[in-house]
């Protein structure tokens, strides 16, 4: 019964409603978000070294007891993504001031945005199905705000497909939790696991699954249902785009993990290796060749998300122990790198007004910093040992082999070879050549200097990933444990309330 | 020691960041602050010569990530030496070399960082004695090659050579990856030392051919191998130290090293035979074929070492210890002349200004230090006695005579192939020494001159270990060929180094290779057309490279074009097309039957909901039909609406009564906001209607009918519902359940649906203000006004009988339908009627402050009552309530859901006000406007005038 497990969800709750109050004082505004940020990031290492060292935390909302209430859980894979969710928001935050325009930050940017950060960390928190949907709901509504903050034509458009395919997802989501409801009665995500556990359904719970696959799948951009994806992440603000593509379709695949870990666990050769496996090699290889076919940074880098989205997806579709944890591996790894690329997508935007790759070359040369850290992320993001992303890949390949799916580790390992291919583009055409385009900014300039700080801070954290790997694998193989066993999970939130069942 | 040995590899890399602060404080002089890090490296490894000599392994182990099997382990044996000394000796050498090549201006800290990084990854590569290691620092190789090749970034030619390169290698990384994997899997073990044990083991493993051909895909393309030996020439855009250092001397003996060490645990084997030696043969033939054509004298050289880099692996499919020795001291030989050679090839190309071989000629008068070193490098190459590589190209020759496997006609053409490779060997050697410096002197663009003693030193050492080999072959024998030899077969080496190895058919063999070569060039200008005109090809490696680059990028453009539309319907198409497939598939796999008997039995039917039902869906179909915008909103409210007289039908007051208030509600700013925009038609092309489209839709819609109904019959536990209506007065003192669910039991729920409505209407003020143009239309007449007279009279009784009633709504929440939700929007309409009836902006001078203060404050409120909990232990939004006396007024039921139901009001209100004001001005949405337009004040409520 703890409320630290609710306190990376009040906090920026709190911060978002203060913010709201004086739109136009920027420093305060970002006064404001950057100590709410960094006490967020407190708060999830200490939720972590809860978790870790005292077993899962659970809060009960009210006081409520299980599954009446609303139950919050943080258990090792939630405290581990709230920590880097709070990690990549605190880099966006520092970005902003630089790499947002003061125009934009004036219409609520800072508000909308911990209110996004709310959403995100009640996602990975919450342990109710519907009120997972109402966390959906407050995240999406914040990212319409974001995205479309600015209002240019192209936003308006790419905004406007983004929120008519989430809200289909999200009628599927309100269907999906009524089949749910009016078959086991109950929204309390350990309980409807234990009621899963208690019963037989003849297969009826596996044709729930599929729909929350799709209902995920359209969060997490999951082939075939990522339309909406790189083209409202082009147009959005990249600061913004930078969280989302970081973070965001990050809580679409934490969703699946936790429901087909958890709750849609009957009958895994049909929804596990049948459904969700085969779309996580197509996505892989649909992101990747997307991305090749493009000519702008963040084009090139919406497209990754997609592709990196199936490497998350093959790790749930494996269904072991070593797999999970691979997959929890790759989102935490994503969450920094992916943010980091956009960042730093975001910092050649603003020295040379552009994202077009064909407009600007020879960034090494004028602004040479840049270029390195957008090296080590890109190879970080390549999975170059020994930076993150190379342990989240080498856990999956390894859970591949170990499961005798070579198939997907050959084309796990080739898409790898794609996504190299794409980020050296990038690096070919912009970093290297001529020096070509305009230059806003000069290399000395304090404005350089503070966009650098943030993805700096970011890529010495994918360093650190890969350098403490064997901390990081020891902590996920036991979060996979955890999420495998379920057991772990019902008795902490249902504790009482199983035993007061069985006695009666 | 241990610490030492990692210091090997680790110095590079400490080294590397400490660049740029060197090069401010040393300019151009940078260069020489480095060269002491390889030579203390070389130092260090001669020092430890005579231990490993003795058959001594040093070893060293820092743990990483045991869990993947991976750590930084380090082993130096014989073999290791070998090719750690060939990097560290020669690095510094290029240091040295490179001081004197590259001009000052040139950014010489990224030169020197990337020179260092692959120093350390290399030196990283051969020490390391864990596989997972070994890949790491292989990649990294790949990595700071792409870096050097593409150092002159603004030519074209280094930009591609650098990709191509990095494209191969990395391509071959991954797959070597992939074997190594396997390799763990199938030895259960990742420690080179330890893998050797595992051999047979791994032999019989059905992973075996899979590891064989995956890890020589690293070792071939890393070596240049046919038919990756394409990117070797592209690599040539490198600065000349570069090509002498990584593409000669050491990274692309990285796949050697590879296929040594993996020899010893995967060869043996036919397969492992057949595919070394052949692909090694045909690399060493196309290698000297293609170098023979070259007019560039860096791909002459380039080609070259593709030849000898094929020569030399094809040695490790035979196993033999006469192979491996002979293979072991070809290694040093190669390294030293080729490094030494491109050394001179770039003093060629830095003194005249060309490496064109037709333009160069007669250049032995003008540079006679540079011709001699050359003859002495090429001729050792050629494999002329008293020089390095005779020794060791006679034992190789020899080597080839005693296959493991055979005889067949491919055991047959090893000799005969190696002899016809030599030979072209031969006549490209002879090209770079008499062509080059003999005869009368070509046109260059820069007057040819010696060059200084800077750039000549290197060479000129290596050059003197080409002629110090070539006489005493036997210096290097015992402490370096015989222990590194004896480090890969396991067995000492009885290898014998001489000059004269006797009349043997290997002695033949050079002779004819000699004499073929010597002959060739004799009749040069007829030869080379013919072998022009032979590999005129159409399709070569080059060819099928660059049809895969651009195909791949044509092709996935094409596939994206096509898939990406950025058409809204086709996404959607895809998202409904999908869930229909994926949910029909679950139906048949569950095979229907699970169904069968449990059809659940509706519910008689009444013709009140019939007729609601019949409403909703001609609502809904209005809306899909109508032309016209207004049409379309009133369409889809019926919808909202007959859902509403559902709730009511279905004795749900409470849904029934929010449902009507949101309903009215949310039509009004779409209203409001239809009226700036132009009408449908004028803007508006109807799209095509899609047949398939609509059976879509319909195939959807029967579907989430189908399973309702089927999810209504498969009831599997009772709900907990029942638990919130035995308890909703009990433990949480209110009577009416909904409400004591949505601020009590569900209120966590509650707290973020009202901070979503709190987002739109913040969303919608940013995109209302950012879209409105400077001096644009404000539209402050009131959409609905029709009489002036009559309705704002009737609307100001209906104001206040609003806001009463939304009051009253408040507080009779807890115990009856009603709430703060409801109370809310119920106020906010009030304010919406004021607006209607008079002006759009009456609204706000109806509320002196801005509507984000009222949100804001709302938040606020309920955080607060969640806090307040926190604050005397409980947790976060915990409830209190209980009877009060309160004198005169006796017991007063007070709860802290009040309060929270009161903060849930201040932002539905504030939320549907500021949507309303939004969409009846833009701008005027600042605590400044507002007052200035209450001081205004033409139609404020307390003066009581319109």
């Amino acid at each position: 019964m703890s409320n630290l497990v609710v306190a990376p969800v009040v906090l920026p709750l709190l911060t978002g409603a203060v913010l709201l109050f004086a739109p136009r004082r920027l420093a305060w505004q970002r006064g404001v978000s950057i100590v709410s940020a960094l006490l967020v990031v407190a708060v999830g290492l200490i939720l972590v070294r809860t978790a870790w060292q005292g077993g899962i935390q659970v809060f009960q909302a009210g006081n409520w007891p299980a599954p009446f209430g609303i139950t919050l859980v943080a258990d090792l894979t939630s405290a581990l993504l709230v920590s880097a969710t709070s990690v990549a928001a605190l880099a966006v935050v520092l970005f902003s001031p630089y790499g947002m325009g003061k125009d934009r930050e004036e219409l609520y940017y800072y508000a909308g945005f911990h209110f996004l950060l709310v959403g995100v960390h009640g996602s990975f928190l919450t342990g109710d199905i519907f009120n997972l949907f109402v966390f959906f709901e407050l995240m999406l509504l914040a990212s319409y705000l974001l995205v479309a903050l600015g209002g240019t034509a192209v936003q308006l458009r790419e905004t406007f497909k983004y929120a008519l395919i989430n809200n289909v997802a999200s009628g599927f989501f309100l269907l999906g939790v009524a089949w749910l409801y009016r078959t086991y009665g109950t929204l309390n995500m350990a309980d409807l696991a234990l009621r899963v556990s208690m019963s037989e359904s003849n297969g009826w719970l596996s044709v729930i699954a599929v729909l929350f696959i799709v209902v995920f799948g359209v969060k997490a951009a999951v082939f075939p249902l990522y339309g909406w994806l790189p083209g409202s992440y082009f147009a959005g603000p990249t600061p913004v785009v930078a969280f989302f593509g970081g973070v965001l379709s990050k809580v679409g695949i934490y969703a699946l993990l936790r429901t087909f870990t958890l709750i849609f666990v009957e009958d895994p050769a049909f929804t596990h290796r049948g459904v969700l496996l085969p779309l996580a090699l197509i996505t892989m290889v649909i992101g990747i060749i997307g991305a090749i076919a493009q000519t702008d940074f963040k084009r090139i880098l919406s497209f990754h998300i997609i592709s990196q989205i199936g490497y998350m997806l093959m790790g749930i579709g494996l269904l072991t122990p070593l797999a999970i944890a691979g997959t929890i591996i790759f989102v935490v790894h994503q969450m920094v790198v992916k943010t980091v690329l956009f960042l730093t997508a975001g910092a050649a935007e603003q020295v040379t007004g552009t994202t077009d790759l064909r407009k600007m070359s020879g960034l090494l040369t004028s602004h040479g910093p840049l270029g390195v850290l957008f090296l080590i992320a890109a190879l970080a993001l390549v999975g170059i040992p020994p930076l993150s992303g190379f342990f989240g890949k080498l856990t999956l390949l390894q859970a591949g082999v170990e499961a005798r799916a070579f198939f997907s580790v050959a084309v796990a390992l080739i898409v790898g070879l794609g996504t190299l291919f794409s980020m050296i583009k990038i690096f070919r055409y912009s970093f290297w050549g001529e020096e070509k385009g305009l230059r806003l900014l000069d290399k000395n300039s304090p404005a350089f200097r503070g966009l650098l700080a943030p993805i700096a801070l970011l890529v010495v954290v994918s360093a650190a990933l890969g350098l403490g790997a064997e901390h990081v694998i020891t902590y996920t193989s036991a979060s996979a444990q955890q999420l495998l066993s379920g057991q772990a999970y019902i008795e902490a939130v249902l504790g009482s309330f199983v035993v007061a069942r069985s006695g009666s | 020691m241990g610490f030492s040995l990692h210091l090997v590899v680790v110095l590079p890399f400490l080294l590397a960041p400490a660049v740029p602060f060197l090069a401010r404080r040393l300019g151009p002089r940078l260069g020489w602050a480095l060269v002491p890090a390889p030579f203390l490296i070389t130092l260090y490894l001669l020092s430890v010569l005579p231990v490993l000599a003795e058959g001594q392994v040093l070893t060293a182990s820092w743990t990483w990530a045991p869990s993947y099997g991976l750590s930084f382990a380090l082993a130096l044996d014989s073999f290791s030496l070998l090719f750690a000394l060939l990097i560290a000796g020669i690095g510094t050498l290029v240091l040295i070399y490179s001081i004197f090549y590259l001009d000052s201006k040139e950014d010489l800290s990224r030169f020197y960082i990337s020179i260092l990084l692959f120093m350390g990854a290399m030196l990283g590569v051969v020490l390391s004695d864990n596989l997972l290691a070994l890949y790491m620092f292989w990649e990294i190789t790949s990595i700071s090659s792409f870096l050097l090749i593409g150092f002159w970034h603004h030519r074209t030619e280094s930009r591609d050579g650098a990709l191509k390169s990095m494209l191969t290698t990395v391509f071959g990384g991954l797959a070597m990856l992939g074997g190594i994997l396997l390799l763990g899997a199938a030895a259960g073990t990742l420690s080179l030392r330890e893998l050797g044990a595992a051999a047979p083991a791994v032999a019989a493993h059905p992973y075996y051919p899979a590891i064989v051909l995956l890890i020589l895909l690293g070792a071939f393309t890393k070596s240049a191998q046919v038919p990756f030996h394409l990117w070797l020439p592209g690599a040539m855009a490198a600065p000349t130290p570069v090509s002498a250092y990584l593409h000669s001397a050491t990274m692309v003996k990285a796949g050697i090293y590879l296929t040594a060490r993996m020899g010893t645990v995967l060869g043996g084997t036919e397969l492992w035979f057949y595919i070394v030696a052949g692909v090694g043969m045909a690399t060493m033939l196309l290698g000297s074929y293609l170098a023979v054509q070259q007019r560039d004298l860096k791909a002459l050289l380039a080609f070259s070492t593709v030849s000898q880099l094929g020569f030399i692996i094809a040695m490790f499919a035979f196993g033999t210890a006469a192979a491996t020795a002979a293979a072991v001291l070809h290694i040093l030989n190669h390294g030293i002349f080729k490094g030494s050679l491109f050394m001179l090839v770039g003093i060629v190309d830095h003194q005249t200004g060309t490496r064109d071989i037709e333009k160069l000629s007669g250049l032995g008068s003008k540079m006679p230090f540079t011709g001699t070193l050359m003859f002495i490098g090429a001729l050792s190459m050629a494999g002329v006695p008293l020089l390095s590589g005779f020794v060791s190209k006679e034992m190789m020759l020899g080597a080839l005579l005693n296959p493991p496997a055979g005889p067949n006609v491919f055991t047959y053409a090893l000799p005969v192939l190696a002899v016809l490779a030599s030979a072209f060997t031969t006549l490209y050697c002879l090209q770079l020494t008499l062509k080059l410096f003999l005869g009368p002197q070509g046109e260059s663009p820069l007057e040819p001159a010696e060059a200084g003693p800077g750039l000549l030193l290197p060479p000129a050492l290596l050059g003197g270990f080409v002629v110090l080999l070539g006489i005493a072959p036997a210096l290097v024998e015992h402490h370096l060929i015989a222990p590194a030899t004896a480090a890969l077969t396991g067995r000492p080496s009885s290898v014998h180094l001489a000059l004269w190895h006797g009349v043997n058919p290997a002695l033949f063999m050079s002779i004819v290779a000699l004499a073929g070569g010597a002959l060739l060039y004799w009749q040069l200008p007829r030869v080379l057309p013919a072998l022009r005109r032979l590999s005129s090809v159409r399709i070569n490696a080059n060819t099928i490279y660059n049809a895969l680059l651009t195909g791949t990028e044509t092709g996935s453009a094409k596939l994206t074009r096509r898939m990406m539309t950025g058409n809204l319907r086709d996404y959607l198409f895809y998202i409904l097309a999908f869930t229909a497939l994926v949910l029909i598939v679950g139906l048949v796999r569950v095979d229907f039957g699970g169904f069968t008997g449990r059809w659940p039995r509706l519910s008689p039917v009444s013709w009140s909901e019939l007729a609601a039902v019949l409403v909703l869906i001609a609502g809904a179909l209005t809306a899909i039909v109508a032309r016209q915008r207004v049409g379309i909103a009133l369409g889809v409210a019926t919808v909202g609406f007959m859902v509403a007289i559902l709730w009511f039908l279905w004795e749900a007051p409470d849904l029934a009564l929010t449902q009507t208030i949101v309903e009215t509600v949310s039509i009004v700013p779409l209203f409001l906001a239809f009226s700036y925009m132009p009408r449908l038609r004028d803007r508006y092309v109807r799209p095509r209607v899609r047949k398939s489209d609509v059976s879509l839709a319909v195939v959807i819609g029967v579907l989430s009918a189908a399973f309702t109904y089927i999810s209504t019959g498969t009831r599997l536990f009772d709900s907990i519902g029942h638990w919130f209506v035995e308890n909703s007065y009990r433990l949480a003192g209110g009577r009416n359940v909904v409400n004591v669910i949505l601020v009590d039991f569900r209120g966590f729920d509650t707290l973020f649906e009202t901070t979503v409505l709190a987002l739109v209407a913040t969303a919608v003020f940013t995109l209302v203000r950012s879209r409105r143009d400077p001096g644009g239309a404000v539209k402050p007449e009131s959409p609905l006004m029709i009489n002036p007279v009559i309705v704002p009279a009737v609307s100001r009784v209906l104001f206040y009988l609003v806001l009463v009633y939304s009051l009253y709504l408040f507080f009779r929440g807890h115990h009856n339908p009603g709430g703060g939700f409801a109370a809310g929007v119920m106020a906010a309409s009030a304010v919406i009627i004021w607006a209607l009836a008079f002006e759009r902006t009456a609204a706000m001078k109806l509320v002196p402050v801005h509507p984000r203060y009222i949100i804001g404050t709302g938040l606020l409120v309920i955080v607060g009552v969640g806090l307040s909990a926190v604050a005397l232990g409980y947790p976060f939004l915990t409830q209190a309530f209980g009877s009060f006396h309160v004198p005169v007024a006796g017991e007063i039921e007070l709860a802290s859901a009040t309060l929270f139901d009161l903060g849930v009001l201040l932002v539905v209100f504030g939320a549907i006000h500021w949507l309303v004001a939004a969409m009846s001005d833009g701008i005027a949405l600042e605590q400044e406007h507002i007052r200035e337009y209450r001081a205004r004040g033409v139609y404020h409520l307390r003066k009581g005038r319109l």
